[in-house]
């Protein structure tokens, strides 16, 4: 049997900044996981990440996992034994794991547990079939093996997780029916709501699932609206032919490791379920035994491994008598500015019953969206919620992004110093800032949107603008790709000057819809889209599309055309304005006006 | 191979060698370095076995070891987590029926 200064159990963000940690004070470590990679959640995780620009931020997650995973590699004094899993803690500070079939002992005199969270279920009817996933599995099965388990997805719950795994989804090349959330807002951040709306991505409030349709796998699912007691209301069903369902309503801790090794457990909701006590210093109260990461409250990469830190400093001080102390104290510093804003009330609440206080911030500033100086080539940051981030303000290079010491803060652009060179665009997590110029001249705009997604258009290639909602509002002609290396492109396109401050995404133009205007090849799409921006009108629906403005003089679509607009708007065709009729009515030479014979 | 991304904006998967294993004696095409539960539902299969009690159809779930939904019967031995388990030139996999014996 094999004995250990210290022990780590979990090579999530937590763990791994733990043995760093443990292994810079010189404590000879062991970290075991049972993964055969290391990284935890981090592994599957391909978007950039919030928090501070010196804990990673901007950083996809699996870099992340990279990026710690060398410097674990270079430290002697930590050894990893992956594709192990401990399956128990015993009395005298034993530990077994199973790994290749074997069964392994090690001693430690401190341990720290950083198992992380599992989903919590959802039960609702058939949430066994097959086809029903849990969507870190389905996280999983894309990032880690690029395997793609489904077509047409419907995700349950609009926490971080559900909508980080819709825009996952679309960028693998699955289509996202939609998203219901049985709350009356969405959970995660407002940044990644809008990412994936803007996809088209609709997300139902007060709605849940009712069931899944299928025999041995899933092939439809019933959601409905729910009342104030989250019951769903007869008459509201609706199918959604999706083949997938996956389901996000959130991580419990994996707390069975730490209840073997004495830890005392609390079930407190705030923090996710049932966790270990836990002091400041992040001991339990086996004081051999500390915890980090998730196990201890779900919160984020950047808490985790902050954790983690102040767990392996108090350890390393235990073991060696080592000075930490203004360490420590620097690093629960920061720890409570990560957690002062307001989306970390629940953690604060939950925290208190442990007796420790986190003070929120009492006035944190808050910022509307700024639009800059017309015809200036500029950033325009949507960021008005308050979440611990500033990599925006730390990557500019001329100093033109504040957002202060307290990263809650929303950032404010200085637009003087603005020069247009976009960096903040491509380091901006939440994918909030476009770049915006307007030529008043030639009432046009130049917008350059960021764009993670495959193919890339080429220049002068016309695709469809979209606004928040994944609307269709006009035309872009593709000016530039700005390729970069962290793959957060941008694509600048050109676009009417009234719309310059709509236009928020882009897509190649849909080929799917039916055609209804065969002379100018107008879909029912386009068509359906100019009537859902609000324009009802017949002759302006002409104008925007062209439809019936073609040789045939709309003999073809006319009647097609006020069908739609019939049907969109409830007004009977009888009721409609036709428009005007001009001749020709038939297609004849340019040359016969000018033969003119008045003779007859 | 079906049900696998073949383009993807950020990530570029190195996958391993080929390799083949059966799944109820039907030969299935893989990647060294996958789980069976991840190339069974590469491959479109996604019934993993039937539940003891109500024999119903039960799949993948947390694909990260912890739910126990994707239990198979691996080289004959049963009770595997088909998540957690790499494929291997060769290997025998089928569906769990009930609880699987005891060897
Ligand atoms: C979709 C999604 C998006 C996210 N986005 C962000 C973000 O933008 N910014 C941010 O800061 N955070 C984000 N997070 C949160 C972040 O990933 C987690 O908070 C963080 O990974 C928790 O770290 P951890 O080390 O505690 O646990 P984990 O990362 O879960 O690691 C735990 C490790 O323990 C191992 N383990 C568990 N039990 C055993 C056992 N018995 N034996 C051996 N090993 C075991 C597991 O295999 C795992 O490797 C996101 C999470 C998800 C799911």
């Amino acid at each position: 049997m094999r004995h250990y200064e210290a022990v780590v159990i979990g090579g999530g963000p937590a763990g791994m900044m733990g043995s760093i940690t443990l292994g810079g004070k010189d404590v000879k470590t062991l970290l075991l996981d049972e993964n055969d990679v290391l990284g935890g959640q981090l592994v599957k995780q391909t978007h950039k990440f919030f928090g501070d620009h010196a804990h990673y931020a901007s950083v996809r997650g699996f870099e992340i996992a990279q990026k710690l995973q060398e410097e674990m590699a270079k430290d002697p004094n930590i050894k990893v034994e992956t594709s192990a899993t401990v399956i128990g803690v015993y009395p005298n500070n034993l530990i077994v794991y199973a790994k290749d079939g074997k069964e392994f002992k090690v001693t430690y005199k401190k341990l720290l547990i950083a198992t992380g969270a599992m989903e919590k279920q959802l039960p609702f009817i058939n949430s066994d079939l097959p086809g029903v996933y849990g969507a870190g599995a389905v996280q999983t099965l894309m990032n880690e093996y690029g395997v793609m388990p489904g077509k047409r997805f419907l995700i349950v719950g609009s926490g971080n997780i559900g909508l980080i795994l819709a825009y996952q989804l679309i960028q693998a090349g699955a289509e996202v029916r939609g998203i219901v959330e049985a709350l009356g807002k969405i959970g995660g951040y407002e940044v990644h709501a809008k990412k994936i709306k803007r996809l088209g991505v609709p997300i139902l409030l007060n709605h849940t699932i009712v069931k899944a349709i299928g025999d041995e796998s899933v092939s439809g699912a019933v959601i409905a609206k729910i009342d104030e007691h989250f019951k769903p209301i007869p008459g509201t069903e609706e199918e959604k032919v999706v083949d997938t369902i996956c389901v996000s309503v959130g991580l419990t801790p994996l707390s069975e490791l730490a209840e073997q090794a004495g830890c005392k457990i609390e079930y407190i909701p705030q923090l996710g379920g049932y966790v270990p006590i836990r002091n400041e210093r992040m001991q339990t109260s086996n004081p051999d035994v500390f915890i980090a990461g998730d196990l201890s409250s779900i919160e984020e990469a950047t808490t985790a491994m902050i954790e983690g830190k102040i767990a392996a400093l108090e350890m390393a001080h235990n073991l060696k008598s080592t000075d930490v102390e203004n360490e420590i104290n620097d690093e629960i510093q920061t720890l409570s500015l990560f957690r002062s804003g307001p989306k970390s009330e629940k953690i604060r609440i939950g925290l208190e019953k442990f007796g420790i206080n986190v003070k929120p911030v009492p006035e944190i500033e808050r910022h509307g969206v700024q639009i800059g100086p017309q015809g200036k080539l500029r950033a325009i940051i949507d960021c008005t919620e308050e979440i611990p981030c500033n990599s925006c303000e730390a990557v500019c290079p001329f100093g033109a992004i504040h957002i202060g010491e307290n990263l809650n803060s929303t950032p404010v652009v200085d637009y003087d110093k603005c020069n247009g060179c976009a960096t903040c665009v491509i380091a901006c997590p939440g994918l909030a800032i476009h770049m915006l110029k307007e030529d008043v001249e030639n009432s046009t705009a130049l917008v350059g949107i960021p764009y993670e997604l495959l193919p890339l258009p080429e220049k002068g290639q016309k695709m469809w603008a979209l606004d928040e909602d994944g609307n269709y509002i006009c035309d872009a002609i593709v000016k530039k790709i700005a390729k970069y290396p962290n793959k957060t492109n941008i694509i600048y396109v050109e676009v009417p000057l009234e719309f310059s401050q709509k236009v928020l995404s882009v897509e190649f133009p849909k080929r799917e819809s039916p055609f209804v205007c065969r002379c100018e090849e107008v879909t029912l799409d386009e068509i359906e889209r100019v009537i859902d921006s609000g324009i009802t009108d017949f002759e302006e629906i002409k104008r925007l599309t062209r439809v019936t403005m073609g040789p045939c003089g709309g003999k073809n679509c006319k009647l097609v055309v006020l069908g739609i607009l019939s049907r969109k708007t409830g007004v009977p065709i009888s009721k409609l304005s036709h428009g005007t009729s001009r001749p020709p009515v038939k297609p004849v030479e340019f040359s016969l006006f000018t033969k003119r014979d008045d003779s007859k | 191979m079906e049900g696998r991304i073949k383009a993807h904006p950020i990530l570029e998967f190195r996958r391993g060698k080929r390799v083949k294993f059966y799944f109820e004696d039907r030969e299935i095409e893989a990647y060294e370095g996958e789980t069976v539960a991840a190339a069974l539902q590469a491959n479109g299969i996604r019934v993993l076995r039937y539940t003891p009690h109500t024999n119903r159809p039960a799949g993948l779930f947390c694909a990260v070891g912890k739910c126990s939904s994707c239990l198979m019967e691996i080289d004959n031995v049963p009770n595997v987590r088909s998540c957690m388990t790499k494929v291997k030139e060769g290997m025998h996999v089928r569906r769990q029926n009930k609880r699987g014996d005891v060897l």
